[in-house]
């Protein structure tokens, strides 16, 4: 095994023992998903034909938004990069094992959720699957690119956490996911199509798969490989 | 003897603020090669220059071999574990691990601890492995004690003598002047962005010419010289003391140490 999927299978296992990711990933998205799933489909019965989109949507900005730009801003931030790059080992490897390594975690945790959903609440399963999977792949990459800027800008822990709200919150509610989007005032409305959540969630919902829910979430994740490309660059430099 | 390392005009500023203005000097294969100078003399700047870590102003500086780096503050993700971080510094450097090296660093002893978890004395040595791994020729360590006890201090250059003896390279910066007397070949003394002296350590001994320090101890008491000339002073110090009837209990002939030297050295080219 090369060093570069040697990184990432290690990336893995540290997720795992470190703490912070895994309840960003799992444990509060799950337990939102248990509560909420029970209340909404309690008040509102015909949210079970969208529930496992909304709550997906709520467990990928939770561990993309929350649970990844502290573990880079670790790396990046207090000199881990340097030995990185003083040992022969690229300075971007490690944001593509993180990356790679939440979007296996997160993606773990929606199939929870999926499998979850029709059980515990008779919520309806997407009608195209492999479609549905797709967006979700789509979504997750995105949404990780964002936690990337986020995680590779800020340095500062404390600032972080906020800067992350600010993207995290605004995502899951004016995104349409807690309730329809049109009962939001025209201008929330618009500053939800800001968030890739709002068009996330449009894409992964039953014959939402098209170029209209797709071209944001693709300027989107470009913007963020390019702001990430020169911050990294900046560092390097540095 | 062959250079491994070779420095010209090495400038470097930040800002407005110059802190190597054309360094001078280059070091031998084989040899432990100390940079020393006071905190903010700029010797972690020219370490990083040449480790290619960090960009330079002017000048020239040629490198001959693979180079091993420790860096002053090192750190590692909080929950990996020791040979994990090995493992990975070895595939991406296409490395066999050198299980020997390994074991005589004590990585074994600290196999199942998190980095987070580790003592300051192992991290240092876990830093060392892993710029150990790609077996360079030319290692830079850079602060490679501090924040040791004795211990772990000793444990670390008898790890770096044996270094030596297999024929590697060897620069460190450091400001622990007992380190550097002791484990180095030959020093290079860092003032206001200039090489001040380079050289061995009894050539700098000469060089600020206070050369012997004698302690002696009779029944009056302790008193100390220091002297240029050792044996006519001694002659004539135990003349003196025979001719007063005072008994020598006590005495000792010392070359100064390399901090007093150095010391000397700062404050003439302060002056």
């Amino acid at each position: 095994m090369n060093g570069f999927l040697y990184g990432i299978a290690l990336q893995w296992k540290l997720d795992i023992r470190s703490k912070s990711l895994l309840v960003a990933c799992y444990t509060v998205p799950l337990i939102f998903f248990l509560l909420m799933g029970g209340i909404f489909t309690s008040v509102m019965p015909e949210m079970r034909s969208t529930l496992v989109q909304s709550m997906v949507v709520m467990c990928v900005s939770m561990g993309a938004f929350i649970g990844l730009p502290p573990s880079l801003a670790e790396t990046y931030g207090n000199g881990i990069q340097k030995v990185y790059k003083a040992n022969g080992v690229p300075i971007y490897s490690g944001l593509v094992a993180m990356f790679l390594s939440a979007f296996a975690h997160l993606m773990a945790a929606c199939i929870v959720i999926a499998l979850l959903a029709p059980v515990l609440f008779e919520a309806a399963l997407p009608a195209q699957l492999p479609v549905f999977f797709l967006a979700l792949a789509i979504y997750i990459t995105v949404s990780l690119s964002i936690g990337s800027i986020l995680g590779l800008l800020v340095k500062n822990q404390a600032k972080l956490t906020m800067a992350a709200q600010f993207v995290f919150l605004p995502s899951i509610m004016l995104s349409g996911i807690m309730f329809p989007i049109d009962f939001l005032p025209d201008f929330l409305e618009t500053a939800g199509r800001m968030f890739p959540a709002s068009w996330g969630y449009r894409l992964m919902l039953d014959h939402g798969f098209c170029l209209e829910n797709l071209w944001y979430l693709t300027f989107v994740f470009f913007a963020a490989v390019i702001v990430c490309g020169v911050i990294l660059k900046n560092q390097k430099l540095k | 003897m062959e250079p491994a390392i070779q420095v010209r005009g090495l400038k470097k500023s930040y800002g407005s603020h110059m802190v190597l203005n054309g360094l001078d000097f280059q070091i031998k294969k084989g040899e432990i090669f100390a940079l020393l100078g006071v905190n903010g003399a700029g010797k972690t700047t020219s370490l990083e220059c040449m480790e290619g870590l960090r960009k330079y102003d002017g000048g020239t500086i040629l490198v001959k071999g693979k180079m091993g780096i420790q860096l002053q503050s090192s750190s590692l993700p909080a929950h990996i574990k020791p040979m994990e971080a090995v493992k990975l510094f070895a595939k991406w450097n296409r490395a066999e691990v050198d299980y020997t090296m390994l074991h005589a660093l004590g990585l074994n002893e600290m196999e199942k601890k998190q980095y987070a978890q580790l003592s300051t004395g192992q991290k240092r040595r876990l830093h060392l492995a892993l710029a150990l791994i790609s077996s360079p020729e030319i290692i830079f360590l850079d602060e490679p004690t501090a924040g040791l006890d004795v211990e772990g201090r000793l444990s670390l250059h008898e790890q770096i003598r044996k270094l030596k003896s297999s024929g590697k390279t060897i620069v460190l910066a450091s400001h622990d002047m007992a380190e550097v007397e002791t484990l180095c070949d030959r020093i290079a003394i860092l003032n206001h962005g200039k090489i001040a002296f380079c050289g061995t350590a009894s050539e700098l001994a000469e060089k600020v010419g206070k050369k012997y320090v004698i302690h002696i101890k009779t029944q009056l008491g302790d008193s100390s010289l220091e002297t240029d000339n050792i044996e006519d002073t001694l002659i004539s110090l135990l003349g003196n003391l025979k001719q007063k009837e005072l008994h020598v209990l006590d005495i000792k002939v010392a070359r100064g140490t390399l901090e007093q030297h150095f010391m000397e050295l700062a404050g003439r080219e302060t002056e």
